[in-house]
């Protein structure tokens, strides 16, 4: 078993697959690192040399002006306004300079699409494109079970998973470290937040070094892009084309994205998958998509979708024949 | 362990109302090359995916050494080796790489043994270099390779010389003997081409629309069909002490055709010259398989 | 049979997802079970001043110190930084400035910590406030009877009051620049009423300011009383970027001609 699935990474890294990946990150990271010192430049330029102290009255205040013309974001502005205000106040700084900030808003941005994207790379033609070479023809007149061949696709998918966040994790610490510093890591993070009937519920409200939450994170991005990868198997296995599998969950994605700012009122929306997908906002406290989704419910849901996707590919996969 | 080594009962495949495999019946000795001819679209290739395990049958068994595939499907596998269609590799990685991926999949396979294969089809070149950059013909034995890796006991080839050069069709087929006669295999071959299986078979199932309609010995089935050409003079005494003797086929200008037989072809030419006609030419001719198709098959078109 | 490479990758895959589990464990563990015990969180004390080389300035008020209506969203604020860094001056400009803003907000404002902070840190503050208390939005034209006015202006002036006592108490020695109101309504038929309330309620912050020190009125009604419709935004209400430069123009001369100078 072990080594059926060393053929899969074998494979993987036969096609290259983690250098073009690793090769997206550098790219995109770099855009954002210089964003983001241009950034600091600007607010500097704006206010002078000033502490953070300032900068975030500053930005409180700009946020504050933008509520009465923000709309339907006028809620979620107004909890990020109180958020920060509850930082200013307990004298921590939402945004240490250095690596380990940087990587922290990093993978909050990423972790709904982008790095749910890098795994679609790898997991969406894992199975059709053995049917479009027509290897599988190969692999399953060995003396090996289908279940068995399938199996050690998907902990190949896991293993490339983990892979991804690895280089996804050092890549963002490298780059990060040399433009911003490598300090602040035992910096701490007001965790904790929670919303409840559009009001900022700070009951909960803990200090967690800066380490230690970036690791759980990565550990909700690695959850996000194993489930995002399943459901991208389960249409490589359904799909012909891989390309075809890609489009299709790109659309699903996107269309999560869309939804969550719109289904505040669709309640039976917080069943589908794509708007579960923002488990880092339930960290950073932001306002769900949908009133009194939690942690626990949306990491159940994409647990069920997952299983069923990974049911689904099973049966089909046991099933079905080649032709 | 007995003699047949492939065996398949009743074998059927119905794929929604349409019954593309009618209850096809066959068994294959160690040693032999089987042929299994038949025009595009008769069903061979579903045949083949149905013994190698790609599609599953809607009715009958298959058995490999006597081990059912449907029931005992991976001990099953190791006594079979195949080639489908195309020898498709992952043409991103190297010849080895790829006999090793396969390698993995069988048990106890060494790297003396996957030597000895590369060996065996003299890739011995080029088998670091990645699998885009071969020929089509090295290909084909690069997976006539991963196809003996475990040593198998039934070797299933669907169209190996397809897409070879002359050369190439005529190292293939001595390769199959090779492995019949020397290393005992079993091997069945498919193809479209009557030539070929010919050639290279001992025995040949011929199979249209789903449906055997006749599997026999090569010797046999050419035999039963084989003609006697006669040029007699004068023509027309000759033909009707002939009609007497035995059924005339066909006629053409100076010459007439009956069947052929070993044991009453002289008693006929004697009786003959007794009759006083001359025969100038006695021909017997073995009929092209192509022939013997559109006998069988009533006319159905072979391309 | 795999090369050492396909080895070490695969272990170390397996070592990640290890990594990545326990990560997110721990964020179960963490979110729904519930933290380990909470240490104190530490409250913002006032800490040491740290010293800044920069000239501060911290603007508060209403949407004129925030820049509604100045196509390059600076405001009055924004000029004056301008103005004085072509002086040479290194200036820090700090606009806490919220649209909408009435006097009784401003207090409210003020009592926010950082907010405190800020103003102790700045070298001058400058202020725009009552807008918003003598029009209301616009309500005030609709009743312009004396006794309304002088109802909301009654209690703007005891806010005024508490604003610049909490300005003082954070900051004993910046100049406090308060800007004065202006009449957009001069052309509209009310406009002899809306005029003489707001040269009212000006004289009565010069008479508040005056019971401190360092503080400075500055006039703005006058910068508008002529070809008022030049230097006002389309919403006949905010002045536009002329208007803001007017009013920047006349606070860097103060500044830098007046005791602002550091």
């Amino acid at each position: 078993m072990i080594s059926l699935v060393q053929n899969e990474l074998m494979k993987l890294l036969g096609k290259r697959r983690f250098m073009i990946i690793a090769a997206i990150i550098v790219v995109l990271l770099s855009l954002f690192t210089y964003a983001q010192s241009r950034q600091s430049e600007a607010v500097k330029e704006r206010l002078g040399d000033v502490d953070w102290r300032t900068e975030l009255q500053q930005r409180i205040v700009d946020w504050q002006n933008r509520l009465s013309s923000a709309g339907q974001w006028k809620d979620q502005l107004q909890i990020q306004i109180q958020q920060y205000q509850y930082y200013l106040d307990h004298d921590v700084n939402p945004s240490e300079p250095g690596a380990p900030t940087f990587i922290r808003g990093f993978v909050e941005n990423s972790a709904e699409l982008f790095l749910p994207l890098l795994v679609m790379i790898v997991a969406v033609d894992l199975v059709s494109s053995e049917r479009s070479m027509g290897t599988i023809k190969l692999l399953l007149t060995r003396p090996v079970s289908r279940f068995k061949v399938l199996l050690s696709k998907y902990i190949a998918l896991i293993l490339s998973v983990s892979l991804i966040i690895f280089l996804f994790g050092l890549l963002s610490f490298l780059i990060s470290a040399v433009m911003f510093g490598n300090q602040g890591w035992s910096a701490p993070v007001l965790t904790g937040f929670s919303v409840q009937g559009g009001e900022l519920n700070i009951a909960g409200v803990r200090l967690v070094s800066q380490s230690r939450y970036i690791l759980q994170q990565f550990g909700l991005a690695w959850f996000i892009s194993l489930v995002v990868g399943t459901l991208s198997f389960m249409l490589s296995i359904l799909m012909r084309s891989s390309a075809a599998g890609m489009g299709t969950m790109l659309a699903c994605l996107i269309s999560g994205a869309i939804l969550s700012s719109m289904v505040s009122s669709w309640e039976s929306a917080k069943y589908l998958f794509m708007v579960n997908l923002g488990l880092m906002d339930y960290m950073s406290g932001s306002a769900p998509p949908v009133e009194g989704m939690t942690l626990g419910f949306s990491l159940a849901v994409l647990a069920v979708w997952m299983l069923g996707a990974l049911a689904v590919s099973f049966t089909v996969f046991m099933r079905k024949d080649i032709y | 362990m007995s003699d047949i080594t492939l065996s398949v009962n009743g074998l059927r495949k119905v794929i929604g109302k349409r019954v593309i495999i009618k209850d096809l019946s066959f068994e294959l000795k160690r040693g032999e090359v089987f042929g299994f001819l038949g025009p595009n679209g008769a069903g061979k290739t579903t045949t083949i995916r149905m013994l190698v395990g790609l599609i599953k049958p809607t009715a009958g068994s298959i058995r490999i050494c006597g081990l059912d595939i449907s029931k005992q499907f991976t001990k099953a596998m190791s006594h079979l080796g195949c080639i489908v269609e195309n020898p498709e590799l992952y043409p991103f990685l190297s010849g080895l790489h790829n006999l090793r991926h396969f390698a993995v999949m069988l048990s106890g396979i060494s790297h003396e043994r996957i030597d000895e294969v590369v060996r065996l089809v003299g890739m011995q070149d080029r088998i670091q270099d990645k699998v885009s950059t071969y020929s089509l013909g090295m290909r084909q034995r690069l997976g006539i390779a991963q196809a003996l890796l475990g040593k198998p006991d039934v070797l299933i080839l669907d169209e190996p010389t397809n897409g070879l050069d002359p050369s190439g069709i005529r190292e293939m087929r001595a390769f199959i003997r090779f492995l019949a006669e020397e290393e005992g295999l079993t091997v069945l071959v498919s193809s479209h081409l009557l030539h070929e299986i010919q050639l290279m078979c001992d025995r040949v199932a011929i199979i249209s629309k789903g449906e055997i309609i006749r599997i026999d010995t090569v010797h046999e089935l050419l035999s039963s069909e084989e003609r006697l050409v006669w040029r007699l003079q004068p023509e027309a005494l000759g033909k009707s002490v002939l009609g007497g003797l035995t059924e005339i086929l066909s006629e053409d200008e100076g010459s007439v055709t009956t069947p052929y037989s070993e044991r009453l072809a002289g008693e006929w030419n004697r009786l003959l010259v007794e009759a006083g006609v001359r025969v100038l030419e006695m021909n017997r001719k073995l009929p092209a398989l192509e022939d013997l198709f559109l006998e069988l098959t009533g006319g159905e078109a072979i391309d | 049979m795999h090369s050492l490479k396909v080895r070490f990758i695969a272990v170390f895959a397996a070592v990640a997802c290890l990594l990545w589990l326990l990560g997110l464990g721990w964020a179960v563990k963490d979110y729904l079970i519930g933290a380990d015990s909470v240490p104190g969180l530490p409250v913002a004390g006032d800490e040491p001043q740290p010293v800044l080389k920069a000239y501060k300035i911290v603007a508060l008020g209403d949407s004129l110190t925030r820049g509604t209506g100045d196509s390059e969203g600076k405001g009055y604020a924004g000029y004056v930084g301008d103005l004085l860094k072509q002086d040479g001056m290194d200036v820090s400009l700090v606009n806490l400035g919220i649209k909408g803003l009435t006097s009784a907000q401003m207090t409210e404002q003020l009592k926010q910590k950082e907010v405190h902070r800020q103003i102790g840190q700045a070298d001058i503050v400058l202020m725009t406030i009552g807008g918003n208390d003598l029009f209301d939005g616009g309500q005030t034209l609709s009743n312009l009877t004396p006794e309304n006015l002088a109802s909301l202006g009654d209690g703007f002036l005891a806010n005024l009051k508490s604003v610049l006592t909490a300005v003082r108490a954070a900051n004993g020695r910046a100049v406090v620049y308060v800007l004065g109101l202006y009449d957009p309504f001069r052309d509209l038929e009310s406009g002899d009423r809306t005029s003489s309330a707001v040269r009212s309620w000006n004289y009565k912050m010069t008479e508040v300011l005056s019971g401190y020190s360092n503080t400075v009125f500055v006039p703005t009604y006058d910068l508008f009383q002529q070809n008022t419709a030049d230097y006002l935004f389309t919403d006949h209400f905010h002045p536009n970027e002329k208007g803001y430069r007017l009013m920047a123009g006349r606070l860097a001369a103060l500044i830098t001609g007046g005791g602002g100078r550091p």
